[in-house]
Order: structure tokens, then sequence, then C-alpha cells
């Protein structure tokens, strides 16, 4: 039964995630075309001093990226479920309904998993050609939250996409977006380090609360 | 195989209905009539555990319907008011995505239908016809092969050609298979081909259940003219629902013919042209029900 709910959320999502994906990586060779362009110009010195003493992040312009893929995603997938309320279809589905809510859910979050690996090891494995192990990690770390706001924006939309309740889902698009701020707080390389184990448990909290959404449009609420 | 006892609906302040008690047998085609506004889709949507009841509770094969087991929702085939379904899937897309779930799936079942509706193999759900869709939705619910189907407003946005594709198709094969059927529709005539047993509900409580044709056949209308068009007649206990204009009177009951002569005459009411008028099923219902 999981390999046909995967089916049907593929359907609803595969041109989104492979667009999103190539987009993604067009933008990462754009951002690697750019840093050789500084090398070849400017020369390595130059562009070592501006990283390593004036918090230039190469990598910067993909900072909304993982968002805009979260956000995306998330539309692509639950948008189709509320239209003309075909949640209905699923829930009749001879499957216990938050099982089905939490394979959908998978699903989703696993596709932009894939995207985001692929571009965390393009960014990662380009960045080792031009800087040491030590400044690549610094910049793993700073690019950590912007992944892990990816995925918190994918479950917020979730939880209000599949809220029936009008004033509800304004409620949970405030809160929402005031929680994604915080993935974007500060902008200093490595300045989450200490933070990151903190946001990644509260995302992963965060991606069963879209069953409360569901539970509620079981029970009817308008 | 469906059983309601006492289950009552509010929306907000605003009663649907009340101490409402009903069963489906099994094999049994049964149609839910009611106007706009009486709670038949709310029933159908109580009925498949998406809206919690007020009070009161409905067992489908012996389960509460707010917590069907998946074994349980497998032998239920239901089909939601407007066919909707995953329009965004083309006719082999939604085929292999329903077979995954039912081990007693038939596809012949879906493709001799949709072999009906001369669309190419790539079709998308979302640019065929409302016409199309039922088909397809009837077909994805006959491939299913479960043993109760809940159809809600199965005629709703179909043509004439259509609906009676659907029922005929639906009907025969409910028969052949001894499959149970509770439904609705705003098209009374269509309910008329398909069901055997009825169930008219009104605000608030249950009005008929019966066969079809045990209801038509109990429940009469009259027509006659007054001669003294000021005659009251609504306050008679025998009358159910009387429509009067001018001195031309049709007159609802449950009576049989001499019995209303002679209430007529015991209260020398004079009337002419007294005749008794022969009802189809949506005659008999607005007859019951009233017109509005």
């Amino acid at each position: 039964m999981w390999k046909s709910v995967f089916y049907k959320e593929w359907l609803k999502i595969r041109w989104f995630i492979i667009g999103y994906t190539l987009l993604g990586i067009l933008g990462i060779g754009y951002l690697f075309l750019a840093l050789k362009h500084s090398f070849a110009f400017t020369g390595g010195k130059n562009v070592w001093n501006t990283v390593l003493f004036q918090g230039y992040q190469f990598y910067g312009l993909f900072k909304f990226v993982p968002l805009a893929g979260g956000l995306t995603i998330a539309v692509a997938q639950y948008l189709p479920e509320t239209i003309n309320k075909r949640l209905k279809l699923t829930f009749h589905l001879p499957l216990a309904g938050n099982r089905a809510l939490l394979l959908m859910q998978a699903f989703g979050a696993g596709s932009l998993l894939v995207s985001f690996l692929i571009f965390f090891g393009l960014v990662a494995g380009f960045s080792l050609i031009y800087f040491p192990i030590q400044m690549v990690t610094d910049g793993v770390i700073t690019i950590l939250p912007w992944l892990l706001a990816g995925f918190a924006a994918y479950f917020m939309v979730a939880l209000v996409v599949l809220e029936p309740n009008r004033i509800f889902r304004l409620c949970y698009s405030l809160v929402g977006g005031f929680f994604l701020t915080i993935y974007f707080t500060s902008a200093g390389t490595a300045a989450y380090a200490p933070a990151n184990s903190g946001l990644f448990i509260l995302t992963a909290l965060l991606s069963i609360a879209f069953v409360f959404s569901a539970y509620r449009f079981r029970k009817g609420e308008m | 195989m469906i059983e309601c006892n006492n289950l009552t609906h509010h929306y907000g302040e605003k009663l649907v209905f009340e101490n409402l008690n009903f069963q489906v047998k099994e094999g049994s085609i049964l149609g839910l009539l009611g106007k706009n506004g009486t709670g038949k889709t709310t029933t159908f949507n109580i009925l498949n555990g998406f809206l919690q009841p007020t009070g009161g509770q409905c067992l489908v094969f012996g389960e509460d319907t707010q917590h069907l087991s998946p074994q349980t929702k497998s032998r239920i085939g239901f089909l939601i008011e407007g066919h909707i379904q995953y329009s965004f899937m083309n006719i082999h897309q939604i085929e292999k995505f329903y077979s995954g779930f039912y081990p007693r799936w038939k596809p012949a079942a879906y493709w001799e239908l949709i072999s009906k509706l001369n669309v190419p193999p790539g079709q998308k759900i979302s640019n065929m016809s409302c016409g199309q869709r039922s088909q397809v939705a009837l077909g994805l619910i006959l491939a299913q092969n479960s043993d109760l189907l809940i159809l809600d407003d199965f005629s709703m946005g179909l043509d004439p050609g259509y609906r009676h594709l659907f029922i005929d198709y639906l009907r025969e094969y409910a028969k052949a298979e001894n499959k149970t059927i509770f439904t609705t529709s705003h098209i009374i005539q269509d309910m008329e081909r398909l069901i055997d047993d009825v169930l008219i509900i009104d605000f608030n409580k249950v009005l008929v259940q019966s066969t079809v044709g045990e209801f038509r056949s109990n429940f009469r209308r009259f027509d006659f003219e007054l001669e003294n068009d000021e005659t009251d007649l609504k306050n008679e206990r025998f009358i159910v629902n009387i429509e009067k204009v001018k001195n031309k009177v049709e007159l609802y009951t449950y009576s049989s013919e001499s019995e209303v002569k002679r209430y007529l005459d015991d209260k020398h009411i004079l009337v002419s042209n007294f005749t008794q008028v022969k009802m189809e099923l949506e005659d008999a219902f607005i007859g019951l029900t009233g017109k509005y």
C-alpha cells in the first residue's frame, strides 16, 4: 500500500521536484562559476581574505533556496488534496488515516531531502576544490539551518493547507512566518553551530503538527 | 449492514437532525431522500467517518463509523458528491493507484466501463467532462468489488444519457453480485430506476422507511374542487399534506379513497371532480414533504 501512496505523491510533485532540483543545480553551477571567475580575476588571496576576514559567503545566494523548495513541494503536494475536499479519498483508503498522512509526508520530505543532499553535496564538493576542509565545514554549518528551514516550511505549509478553518489557517500562517525567522536570525558564518542540534529537534517535532489539521478535517471542523 | 441509532448533529447552534434511526439491510438498494439542508450529505459524511456526530452512533459492518478499521473500509465503496477523484491522474494512473489497496480488485470492471468513453489512454481526468468523470468514479468503485456502496448524489452534473448508463450499470452490478447500496440523488426519477427501498427524511425526522412499492401504493393523492373555497382542511390528522390554489385541492394522505370521501361527507364538505391521481416517486416525495 505504501507503494501506491508514494506513487500518488510522485504524480503530484514530480515536475515540481525535478524542476526545483534542476534549477537548484543550475544556481549552484552559477555560484561556482562566479567563484571561479573571482579566483581568476582577483586572485585566490583576495577571495580567501574576503571569506576568512570579511565574512563573505560565496554561497549566500543559496540562503532561501531550501525555503522556496519546502514551500513549493508542500503546496504542490497538499493543495490538490484540499480542492473539493479530496482528502476524503485518502481517508477512505483501507489504511489507518494517520499512517496514510505520514506516508504522504515521508515521500514529500524524502524528496526534499534528496534534492537538498544533491545541493549539499555539490556545494561541499565544489567548495573543497577552492578551500580547505575547515572553511568548508564552517560553510556546511552555515547552510544547515537554511536546509532545516526548507523542511520547517514544508511541515508548516502542510499544517496550514490541511487546516479546514480559515481563522486557524491565518493564525498558523502568522505563527509559521515568525517561526521560520528563527532559522535566519544570524547571517554570520557558522554562527548557528551551537543551535543546529536544537533546530533539528524543533524541525523534527514540527513534522507531526499537520496531523492535528487532518484530525480537525476528519471531525468535520469548518 | 448499516445501523444508525439516535443520530443527532448540529452545525454550531443549527440542528440538522435529532435522534435519527435507520438501518440498511444486506443486499438492499436504499435511497435517502430529503430536501436541501435536511442532512443527506451530513449523514453520508458521518457514515464514512468524515464528521463526528453531536450525538448517537452509526455502525457499518458492526463497527463505529468514527473508528473504521482498514479492513472494513476496504469493504465500502464511496462516491463523493460531484464524482470527486484525483483529477491530476490519467485513467491508467488512477487504476494503478487504487489497485494497490484492494485485494479483491477487478480491473476488467473498470476497463469495461472506461472502454465506453472513447478516450485516449493518457487522458487526464481533469480534462474529462463531468459525465466521463462519473464513469471513471463508478468504474473504480465497481473494480474495488466492495460489499457496500455509498453514493452521495451520483447524478449531480450528469446529462440524461450518462445518468441512465450509470444507473443501469450499477443496478445490474448490484443485483448480480448481491451488493448493498445506500445512495442519494436530487433527481428522484433516477432514484426510482435504481432503488428498492426508500428512506425519506425531513428536518429533524424520518418520514418514511419502506420499499418504494409499498410507499407508492400506501401514500395517495386526491384532487378535487371545493364548492366553497374558504373551507379549511389543514388541521385534519389523516391529511399528511395539502396544496390548495383557490378552490383546487391536492390532498396527500395514507387513507383510502373511501375514507377520504366518508370524511368529506361527514363534514358536509361539497366537492366536485374528485379523482385519485397516480404518483411517481417524485410526486409522492413532494406530496409528503411539501413544495417548500
